[in-house]
């Protein structure tokens, strides 16, 4: 962890340049109320990992006290850097991020560690051991981010050049990806995998939100009728076609029903958010139900997680045995859960939920935890989703009031699809838990979310630069201006 | 061993309580937040700040709280009093309505600019949008939050 000395090395030639009296303000600032929410989470997980310690090895000892030491010894770098760098940002995302890693950090520390292994010289990590390392990380960038973004002009500026690096990414998984579980989700390069769906969701947050706001004043415009619904002039539902088109493609091509799901409903929820207007949304949701009828009818997989949710103990040993096990773990669970680690073991040499690191971890937590832990967790995303809409109602312009919006919805969205799936309140799609689930791309994703609302949070932000022409939008004929 | 039993479980229902404190402080600072935000009195909808004014009247760097309707010219009777030669002295009309910011030219000799181009009658207007009179430039923002 060495997160202050780089930022210093980042910060240092900026401040020469031309700026030398920007660098006279660059003055610790305590920030008192993240350091008491962060010392709470500490103890919390402190409480936490002697209780997994207790279970699993009968002695009341933090089970992993280097690896928490680790992580906690992380958070506060975070916290250092930030108070260093001196910047009014927010103070409540970072001890909520510390509480969802660190409840992840317990949870992969008890899962089998073979799950996942990663050589490292020659020393193998275990499951626990390579999360850690990836929350370190995720801790790393979310404060990197949060420090030393203080401009939003490279975001706002290529909003075109980041919706091609998006399609690019998309179609970087179609050519190079590998196959798991008849997804082509994940790039393998050299050691590394990722999965570009999780860095396309921010992308197309970025792109949302420069489109909107761009084009807000003439989406709001209502010239066309059609029965009952008033609508923006025709053309300018280009858009909303283009952007269904692009969801239902992933679906087709990368048979990836969860970011598929999560872009669409991110993307309604930002048309409504800068629109306001119900009738966009209710002309989304009836592409998207028309979209759905149509891929249940066309492919077989769409069927059959829709055919499961119907009907999840209608084949229990095979289509329906994810579900169905995820039922009975948080049956098992109860209201107060059987205690951390002491979720059923192995079941005849392999656990009980296949994928549980990545696609199921709320229902583990859910038996250990109980109902009330995961109405906690589940809270917590809550906490993040308000930080975002606050952070945006108290933006200076519509660019990074929709910025924020979208990208704290992104983390609300996805939590709320996964959490559905694993009830099977929703049909189940495979997209991460964020914050929480295992996986180095998911991770990084989310915590760069997290770093931009710290950016966007800070009051002492430069001011929004000066708007160029209009969008494409107002170049259309027929507008009459 | 029972001992050890009740121990284990005292301690994983501290952890579940230690989990809804950190809830409870996190809760409470929102609130805090929340109120001290509602403390503001925000009855303006938005303000409008003066980027650039060569002749001092208004200032640069003022920012106007709006009404939702606010003119614009050199008359005095204006909300907002804009000195500049190339002025009509009624020369804009600034209105929200329902959802959005609009911007009126009420028939001034030299125009008004949107972003740089001359509107014809009324457009539309977004917080982050630039208007200029004459030579002076004008911000549209939102009412200061927090």
């Amino acid at each position: 962890m060495t997160v202050a000395p780089d930022i210093g090395a980042r910060r240092a030639p900026l401040a020469q340049s031309a700026r030398a009296g920007r660098r006279r303000r660059i003055q610790p600032r305590a920030r008192w109320g993240e350091a008491r929410l962060l010392l709470l989470v500490a103890v919390t997980l402190l409480v936490g990992s002697i209780s997994l310690g207790a279970t699993l090895t009968g002695a009341f000892v933090p089970y992993d006290a280097r690896d928490l030491a680790i992580y906690l010894g992380a958070l506060l770098v975070a916290h250092l850097a930030q108070v260093l760098a001196g910047r009014r940002s927010d103070q409540i995302l970072l001890p909520v991020m510390g509480m969802l890693g660190g409840i992840s950090l317990l949870l992969m520390q008890r899962l089998p560690q073979g799950l996942v292994t990663m050589n490292l010289g020659a020393t193998e990590l275990g499951l626990g051991e390579v999360q850690l390392l990836w929350l370190v990380l995720a801790i790393a960038l979310a404060t990197v981010v949060g420090v030393a973004v203080r401009s939003d002009r490279w975001l706002r500026r290529y909003k075109y050049t980041w919706a091609a690096l998006g399609i690019g990414l998309l179609l970087l998984a179609f050519v190079l990806g590998t196959d798991i579980g008849g997804s082509r989700l994940s790039v393998r390069i050299g050691p590394f995998s990722g999965q570009p769906s999780e860095l396309l969701k921010v992308i197309l947050v970025v792109f949302l939100a420069g489109y909107l706001s761009e084009n807000r004043s003439l989406l709001i415009e209502q010239d066309t009728r059609v029965g009952p619904l008033r609508l923006p002039p025709l053309p300018y539902l280009a858009p909303m076609v283009a952007m269904w088109a692009i969801a239902l493609g992933i679906v087709v091509i990368q048979r990836d029903l969860g970011a598929a799901l999560l872009f669409f409903a991110v993307f309604l929820a930002l048309v409504y958010a800068a629109t306001g207007r119900v009738s966009l949304v209710v002309i989304g949701l009836v592409l998207f139900l028309a979209g759905s009828a149509l891929m249940a009818a066309l492919f077989g997989h769409v069927r059959a997680r829709i055919d499961v949710w119907l009907d999840p103990f209608g084949d229990p040993l095979g289509a329906g045995y994810q579900i169905v096990q995820s039922l009975h773990a948080f049956a098992r669970g109860g209201l107060l859960g059987v205690g951390l680690g002491n979720g059923l073991p192995l079941v005849g040499g392999r656990i009980p939920i296949p994928e549980v690191h990545t696609d199921f971890p709320l229902a583990a937590l859910g038996e250990e935890l109980g109902l009330v832990g995961m109405v906690a967790i589940l809270a917590l995303y809550l906490v993040i989703v308000q930080r975002g809409l606050r952070i945006g109602a108290a933006a200076a312009d519509d660019f990074r009031a929709i910025l924020a919006t979208g990208l704290a919805l992104v983390i609300g969205v996805q939590a709320f699809i996964i959490a559905a799936g694993n009830l099977s309140v929703l049909p189940l799609t495979g997209v991460t838990l964020p914050l929480i689930s295992y996986g180095g791309s998911s991770l990084l994703a989310n915590a760069l979310v997290v770093g931009l609302l710290l950016a966007l949070s800070d009051k002492g932000v430069e001011p929004p630069p000066p708007p160029g022409r209009r969008g494409w939008l107002s170049r259309l004929p027929g507008r009459g201006r | 061993m029972d001992g050890f039993l009740l121990l284990l479980w005292v301690m994983r229902l501290v952890f579940l309580a230690l989990l809804y404190l950190v809830l409870a402080r996190v809760m409470r600072s929102l609130l805090r937040d929340l109120r001290a935000a509602a403390r503001e009195p925000t009855t303006s909808l938005g303000r409008l700040i003066v980027l650039e004014s060569p002749s001092g009247e208004p200032a640069t760097g003022l920012s106007f709280d709006l009404d939702a309707i606010t003119t614009l010219g050199r008359d005095v009777n204006n909300a907002i009093v804009v000195e500049d030669p190339f002025a009509s002295s009624e020369h804009a009309v600034l209105t929200f309505r329902g959802r959005s910011w609009y911007v009126e030219d009420t028939s001034s000799t030299n125009g008004t600019y949107l972003n740089g181009r001359r509107i014809e009658d009324v457009a539309a207007m977004g917080y982050g949008d630039e208007m200029s009179i004459g030579q002076v430039r004008l911000r549209l923002e939102r009412a200061r939050t927090t």
